[in-house]
This record gives structure tokens, C-alpha cells and sequence, in this order.
């Protein structure tokens, strides 16, 4: 109804001329962006949604970061060392660094920052449990960082992407979130915060003192726009230059649009996978049998679902390792499509068809499951629940569709009061995916499945530890290997996350991480064609 | 007078407890958590208990009656809470809203009004005439139209494809740098579409209501007489009519003023409006409780105060309601 509705407005729309006017952007030299929620904080630490987390990282900057192609590079850290045993690292931070209030950047704000963070009434959430193992952070001196951990992690280097906050502003605030600092936040990245109108628009401008040079784009501003049609009429028309993170239903209409043509577009490959989490405790008399769980991805015909339905968005998966970190094994491939095979092993793990009535049975009771998912306005989500139905049908399987809004979900898969459930899993760069099917993740971490296994729960612990990167690929791709065979959790797809913008805006790159968190990302931008400077 | 008042403010006092109670209590046997983490992963988590630290920041430690309990003991101090999104005042954020969404209802009902009273009095003047039947027939048409598409077809036509008026917003990135009067000229073009969608759906309930109040009082003998005196039948319409109708239209105006304060989720998240519908709607999808009980008493005092003005005008309009 809604499309048929929208096609008609459509056909009524065309017979209407084009306005004009789309060059804003160009002649003041403004990259307009939009987000689809409004920042919970600007305080660049505290409550860390995704808006937040990319204003924070323009407006200030971390002791690392990563390049579009994930490697990690010194930002304010210019270089570091770690002592023998590995506990210990010490940052050299970059000489003749200014806040964007001229004040000098000291290993002093470093510290402060991580002591904020590690404050429960920051909320800083995404950032906090990194430091956690932390033993003691100290300033020799004003360039000198000096942190030991507790426990040896590899994966240390990651944490310090964190934006640095600057004390002597921060500190005046009785309370931090609410405070004048989070209203007004000073950093020493690329751009400044110049204005805010609360729920409609944030601008930055470029920080003509930026260690790195300045960007060469003088204004970079966000529109909040909450919904997917709108943001995208407002980039056809002219008002917005770039949309990231074009939704799946709106690229389909794209592709096909003329009034889309003039666009430049690209997809990135975003670091998440969507999969069904079979539940394993015993609960159900299904998923605790392997032989099942990969019966149910045999069953799957997903070449040809990514292909036919989903315009290219979806890329069948293996495992949580996404084939654009170099952490994923190429040698694991997803299961292919083997309905007969999926057969076979049904039968062998005893569900088979006594009565004919099309349903497998074991003990007399019929294989039959709920597949839990949280409510989604796109088309695709419904379009992939139903094609796991069918297919799974086909192998004499009945699964009903149960859809519950997105906090509900939550709940009810944090008390494991689910048969299977479907959601998309958003990643970092690092391999380390203990939270995901380490034996001790099963309550407070993300293993709701209950899955178990020691030769599982060894590698997760030996990859925490080893930091050469040759050896720690080796048992992440054992790790790898362990985890297809037993399928605890079945990962149909990773997707990639498609742009638009105007074909003249250049330098912006196709990264894992999206266009804006990483280096240099909008430091790099330009208009092609133009002088740069204000307009 | 003043007895009468006593009682109905102790009335209106109650009957606003009992519907912050009641809300309260639906938030929380609403499944979901305000601070569950689940929707972050990466390789390290908060544990429970840093979980736990951040709920006890805002009370949800405690038992559900004393969070009531503490809630109601704010709101005597006048304190609304602060929310558990950005730990902002609920006061600063709902107050930061309110302006936006009283201007767009304001001129909605305006156009409403505008649209439907002529609209009805041409209908009634000719009752059952095809006048009458294409008046209800169109405002029924709009009344099924709905929102959402319409606000997208004003969006691509209006917008879009004639470029006559903004997208989406309440003002252009540059409106900071214009002068007062391009400013409001600004503004104004931000809401004319976002307005049009507002009032289109209601025109069918008060035009019929403006028809069927002023057929009422012009048939029968009012009619008769007035004929007789030799008034046409407008004359009739315009001369009684209107002055019986306006009792129950000043009745109408009462209820309406909780529409001023109710904001439309669709046409708010239609056109990037941030009004008071589309933060009640992400404050319940996130569990935000102290902004929805903030947003509930809002409307709540506005209905009750709608109410009370509507007694006061039937009863200023009416002589019989005044000596009884």
C-alpha cells in the first residue's frame, strides 16, 4: 500500500519541472551532511551514541586513529613504545599541539580524560570498559604518557582513539554532561563546533590551526533528519551534499531513478553481520545438535538472495570476521546451498517426517520454532524473515515470525527467553570477539545463546594475549575454523553501507569504519573545481 | 463561585495523580531497559555492576513505588527531572520544544477554522444540495488521506519539483546570517507544508460540526420567524444561527486547546520538525521515563485546563447555565 501510494505521488511529482539551485555547498565551500538523531551529548566522551561518537572525533582528537584501511597511526601520539613484559606503554605525544582556545595539548589532559571517563557519572560507555584494566596512568612530563595495564591486551592501541577532552575547561563543571563544556566543547581536531540549533542542525568549521593543516573544506555542517525519504529528497534537491548510509529500500529506488543519476555513489563494506542466534541450553529440543544449526544455513540459498533481493547489499558470511579485516581466515567460506545435504543431516540427528503431514518430528515433537526479531521499518528486514521461512520449510521446518519492538528484544534475549533470534552485530576493527562466544559471555556478555566450548574459550583467551600479529592471525584463523564447524551462531551476511553525494565532492573514502571516523576522512574533502577557502 | 472552583481544582488535582500514576506504572510493565547495552558490542562490555552504577545514577535501583514516590516529590519542588537520554532537564528540553509545536497547531487550527466555518455555513445554507454533498464528500476524502503520504506528495510537488517551498526544517542553514524580516519570511516558508498537513485531516469533523450546530438553530420556527421578518435564508443562518451554534462551537474552542500542545509524530518526523510528537515517541522507544511523564503532565494540564475554559465560555454564552 505504501509503495503503491508512493508511486503514484512519484508519477504525479514527474510531471512537474526540477528546481534549481544546488550549488550552496560549492560556493561556501560547506559540505552539508545530515545524522538521523540528535547528538546525546556533546561532551565528546560521555553517553556515546553513534551521533555523538562522530562529532566527537571532528571536533577533537585521540592519541591514535585509524586510516580508512584500518591501521592504526599516531594522531597526537607521535610514537610509543612497550616495555618488556608488555604491560606497560609510553606515548610521546606531538610537539607545539593548541587546543582550539590557543592553550597548549599536555599529557596532564590525557590523564584527566581517562580519569573522567573511568567516572561512572560520565557514562561514558563505550570507552569505559577499555580502561578497566587499567593498573596506573601517569604524566612525567608534558609530553610523556605513561600507562600499565593489569593484564597484557593485545588489543590495547584501540582504546586510545578516544577524543581528548581539555581539563582546564572541563574541570569547571560541576557536572560534566550537563555542564558549559558539554554545551560549548573545545577540542584540537580538524574542526570546531560553531554552532548548534538543538534537534536541527550543528555546524563545524574547519580548525585553521589543526596540527595536521586544515581541511580543505571550510564548513562541515549536520542536519538532523530522522527520516530515511526526507534526507533523501533534501540530497536530490540540493539541500544536503552527501547522504551515508543510504537505507537498503531507498537504494533500490536510487538505482533505478533518474532524478538520482546526477549522483555520485559508492558502497562501504560496514563492519557488522547479520545472524540468527540459535539458543544451545538445553531449552529447546533443536539448536544444542550442530548438525542441526548447519543444516538450517544449508538450507539457505544465499548467492542468490543477495543477488535477487537485496541489490548487492548483503555478502553471504561465515563468521563474525568480516573479509575486510585481515583477521578473517579466506580459507573458511560460508556453507554453500545444500538443501539436500541440510536433508541429510536432519535425518541423522533423528527429525524426520513419520507422518508426512510435511514437518519433521523427533519423539513426536514436531520441529517447530520461533524465530524473535526486533521491529524494523525497512522492507528488507521483513523480505529476509520471510525467505528464511520458506527456505527452511523446503527442508520440512516450520519457523513463525515473532516481531517485538527494539528494547523489548533486548529483553527478552538478555534472559535467553528465546528459541532463535535475528539481529545484525556491529563490530570494531579488533578480532577479539570473546563477548561473542566465550563461555563466560553467557551472562553479561553477548553469548545468549549459551554456546560452550574449551577449545573456543583457549584460542579467544591465547588471542587476547598474543601481541606478535603473525601468531595471533594464526589462532584467530583456528579460532576461525573451530567456530564453522560448530555454527553456534550462523552468520548469513555482512553488509555494506551505500553513499550518495554530489559528484563533485572528492576525497571521501570507502572504509570499514564509514567516512567519518577515520583519518583523514573529512580533513580530506574537497570541492573539485574550486579554490579553496571561504566563500 | 469560590466553593465551586475549590472543588474543581481539588478535582483536576486528583484526576491529574491518577493519570501520572497510571502512566508510571504502564512504563513499567512496558519489556525493555532504558540503559541496556545490547545494542553496543565491541570486544569489551560494562559489566552488570557498571551497569548497575550508571541505573542507580537515576534512581532505577530502587523499588518502582518510591521512584513514584521521589518522581512526585520533585514535581512539588517543581522539579520535572532530568532525562535519561542526555541527562538534561526534562523542563529545558520540553520548553525547548513547546514554542515550535504550539506556533505550527496555532496556525493549523487557524486553518482550520478558517477553512471549515465558511466551508459548514455554505453547506447548512443549503442543506442536502450538491453544495452540501461535495463539502462533505471532499473534507471526508482528506479525512481518509493518509498523512504520511500526504506530507510526502506536498514534499515532492511543492518542493521537490517546483522548488516553491523548503524541504524539511524549521529555517535555512543561513537563516542566522539574514535580516528579522527575511527571517520570518524564512520561517514562514518552513511551515507552510508542515501546517497544510496538520489541518487537512480535521476539516471533515469541524466543518460537519459548524453545519449540523447552525442547521439546529435555523429550522424549524427560528426559521419561520425570521422568514417571516423577511431575512433570506443566509440572513437567517448569520443572524440566529451562529448565535445559537456558538455554544457548542465555544465548547469545541475548550477541547481544541489540548490540541496545541499535542505534537504530530508523522508530519514532525516527516518534515525534521523537533516538536513535542516526536520526542514523546523517541523518550517511549527509549524508555526515557521522566521525559514522558514530563510530556504526559503537559497534556494532561492542558486538557483539564481546556476543559475548565470551556465551562467558563458555555457558561459566559448562555444565561441558562449561569443561573442554574
Amino acid at each position: 500500500m505504501r509503495r503503491a501510494l508512493a508511486g503514484a505521488s512519484l508519477a504525479l511529482a514527474l510531471a512537474c519541472p526540477a528546481p534549481a539551485g544546488r550549488d550552496e555547498g560549492f560556493r561556501t565551500n560547506t559540505v552539508r551532511a545530515h545524522l538521523s538523531s540528535e547528538p546525546q551529548s556533546l561532551s565528546l566522551i560521555g553517553k556515546t551514541d553513534y551521533s555523538s561518537e562522530v562529532l566527537a572525533l571532528l571536533i577533537s582528537d585521540g592519541l591514535v586513529g585509524y586510516d580508512s584501511s584500518l591501521e592504526v597511526r599516531p594522531m597526537l601520539a607521535e610514537t610509543w613504545e612497550l616495555s618488556a613484559d608488555r604491560r606497560t606503554v609510553t606515548f610521546h605525544l606531538r610537539e607545539g599541539v593548541r587546543w582550539q582556545d590557543g592553550r597548549p595539548v599536555t599529557a596532564r589532559d590525557v590523564v584527566y580524560t581517562i580519569r573522567k571517563v573511568l567516572e561512572p557519572a560520565t557514562e561514558a560507555r563505550s570507552w569505559r570498559p577499555h580502561f578497566e584494566n587499567l593498573a596506573s596512568l601517569e604524566a612525567p612530563d608534558d609530553l610523556t604518557v605513561r600507562a600499565t595495564y593489569a593484564e597484557p591486551a593485545a588489543d590495547f592501541l584501540d582504546a586510545w582513539r578516544i577524543p581528548i577532552v581539555p581539563e582546564h575547561l572541563a574541570s569547571k563543571d560541576r557536572d560534566f554532561l550537563t555542564g558549559e563544556f558539554a554545551k560549548r566543547p573545545v577540542g584540537c581536531g580538524p574542526f570546531r563546533l560553531v554552532r548548534h540549533e538543538p534537534g536541527q542542525l550543528l555546524v563545524l568549521e574547519a580548525n585553521p590551526d589543526y596540527w595536521a593543516g586544515p581541511p580543505a573544506i571550510e564548513r562541515l555542517s549536520f542536519r538532523i533528519v530522522p527520516s530515511d525519504r526526507t534526507t533523501y529528497e533534501a540530497l536530490l534537491r540540493g539541500d544536503l551534499d552527501l547522504y551515508v548510509g543510504v537505507s537498503p529500500d531507498l537504494w533500490r529506488e536510487s538505482l533505478a531513478s533518474p532524478r538520482a543519476s546526477r549522483l555520485a555513489r559508492f558502497v562501504y563494506p560496514r563492519l557488522s553481520v547479520w545472524h540468527i542466534l540459535w539458543n544451545q541450553n538445553g531449552s529447546n529440543p533443536f539448536f544444542t545438535d550442530p548438525r542441526v544449526r548447519r543444516a538450517m544455513v544449508l538450507a539457505l540459498d544465499r548467492e542468490r538472495f543477495a543477488r535477487q533481493a537485496t541489490d548487492g547489499i548483503a555478502i553471504p558470511a561465515a563468521t563474525t570476521y568480516h573479509p575486510e579485516t585481515p583477521w578473517a581466515d579466506p580459507g573458511v567460506r560460508p556453507w554453500p546451498y545444500d538443501p539436500a545435504e541440510a536433508k541429510r543431516l536432519l535425518e541423522e540427528a533423528g527429525w524426520t517426517d513419520s507422518d508426512g503431514d510435511g514437518v519433521r518430528e523427533r519423539g513426536g515433537v514436531p520441529f517447530r520454532f520461533t524465530l524473535l526479531l526486533p521491529a524494523s521499518p525497512q522492507e528488507l528486514a521483513e523480505r529476509i524473515a520471510v525467505w528464511t521461512q520458506q527456505s527452511l520449510a523446503a527442508v520440512g521446518v516450520r519457523m513463525e515470525i515473532e516481531k517485538l519492538d527494539p528494547r523489548a528484544f533486548f529483553e527478552r534475549r538478555r534472559a535467553h527467553a528465546f528459541q532463535a533470534t535475528k539481529s545484525t552485530i556491529l563490530q570494531t576493527p579488533s578480532p577479539d570477539h570473546h563477548d561473542v562466544y566465550h563461555s563466560s559471555a553467557r551472562e553479561g556478555g553477548m553469548n545468549y545463546g549459551g554456546f560452550s566450548d574449551p577449545e573456543v574459550d583457549r584460542l579467544l583467551e591465547e588471542g587476547r594475549r598474543t601481541f606478535e600479529t603473525t601468531r595471533r592471525r594464526e589462532i584467530y584463523f583456528r579460532l576461525q575454523r573451530r567456530l564453522h564447524e560448530l555454527e553456534p551462531i550462523s552468520c548469513l551476511f555482512h553488509w555494506v553501507s551505500p553513499v550518495l553525494h554530489d559528484p563533485r565532492l572528492e576525497g571521501i573514502e570507502r572504509s570499514p569504519l564509514g567516512p567519518y571516523l577515520v583519518f583523514p576522512g573529512p580533513r580530506g574533502w574537497r570541492w573539485a573545481g574550486r579554490a579553496p577557502g571561504r566563500g | 463561585m469560590a466553593r465551586a472552583l475549590l472543588l474543581r481544582s481539588a478535582s483536576s488535582a486528583l484526576t491529574l495523580l491518577l493519570v501520572t500514576l497510571i502512566v508510571f506504572l504502564l512504563l513499567h510493565l512496558l519489556p525493555g531497559d532504558p540503559f541496556s547495552e545490547d545494542e553496543l558490542v565491541g570486544p569489551r562490555r560494562l559489566t552488570r555492576a557498571q551497569v548497575a552504577e550508571i541505573r542507580a545514577l537515576y534512581h532505577l535501583d530502587e523499588p518502582v513505588h518510591r521512584q513514584y514516590l521521589l518522581w512526585l516529590q520533585d514535581l512539588l519542588r517543581g522539579d520535572l527531572g532530568a532525562s535519561f537520554q542526555d541527562r538534561r532537564t526534562v523542563a529545558s528540553k520540553i520548553a525547548e520544544r513547546l514554542p515550535v509545536t504550539v506556533t505550527l497547531n496555532a496556525l493549523a487550527l487557524a486553518l482550520m477554522v478558517g477553512l471549515s466555518v465558511p466551508l459548514g455555513t455554505l453547506a447548512a445554507w443549503r442543506p442536502g444540495s450538491g453544495l452540501d454533498r461535495a463539502a462533505g464528500a471532499g473534507t471526508y476524502a482528506l479525512y481518509a488521506l493518509p498523512v504520511f503520504w500526504a506530507a510526502l506528495l506536498l514534499q515532492i510537488v511543492f518542493s521537490a519539483r517546483l522548488g516553491w517551498l523548503p524541504l524539511l526544517g524549521l529555517a535555512s542553514d543561513r537563516a542566522a546570517e539574514l535580516g528579522a524580516l527575511e527571517r520570518l519570511a524564512d520561517r514562514a516558508a518552513h511551515l507552510v507544508l508542515p501546517t497544510v498537513c496538520l489541518a487537512y485531516p480535521g476539516l471533515a469533523y469541524l466543518s460537519r460540526f459548524v453545519r449540523s450546530s447552525l442547521l439546529e438553530g435555523t429550522s424549524g420556527e427560528f426559521e419561520r420567524a425570521g422568514r417571516a421578518r423577511g431575512l433570506t435564508a443566509l440572513g437567517v443562518l448569520v443572524r440566529h444561527g451562529f448565535r445559537l451554534a456558538s455554544v457548542p462551537l465555544l465548547t469545541l474552542a475548550g477541547f481544541l486547546l489540548r490540541h496545541l500542545v499535542a505534537g504530530s509524530v508523522l508530519v514532525e518526523w516527516t518534515f525534521a520538525i523537533p516538536g513535542l510528537g516526536l520526542l514523546f515517541v523517541e523518550a517511549v522507544l527509549a524508555r526515557d521515563v521522566p521525559v514522558v511523564m514530563g510530556l504526559t503532565l503537559v497534556s494532561s494540564v492542558a486538557t483539564l485546563a481546556g476543559t475548565f475554559l470551556a465551562d467558563v465560555l458555555y457558561a459566559a454564552a448562555d444565561p441558562r447555565v449561569r443561573h442554574a
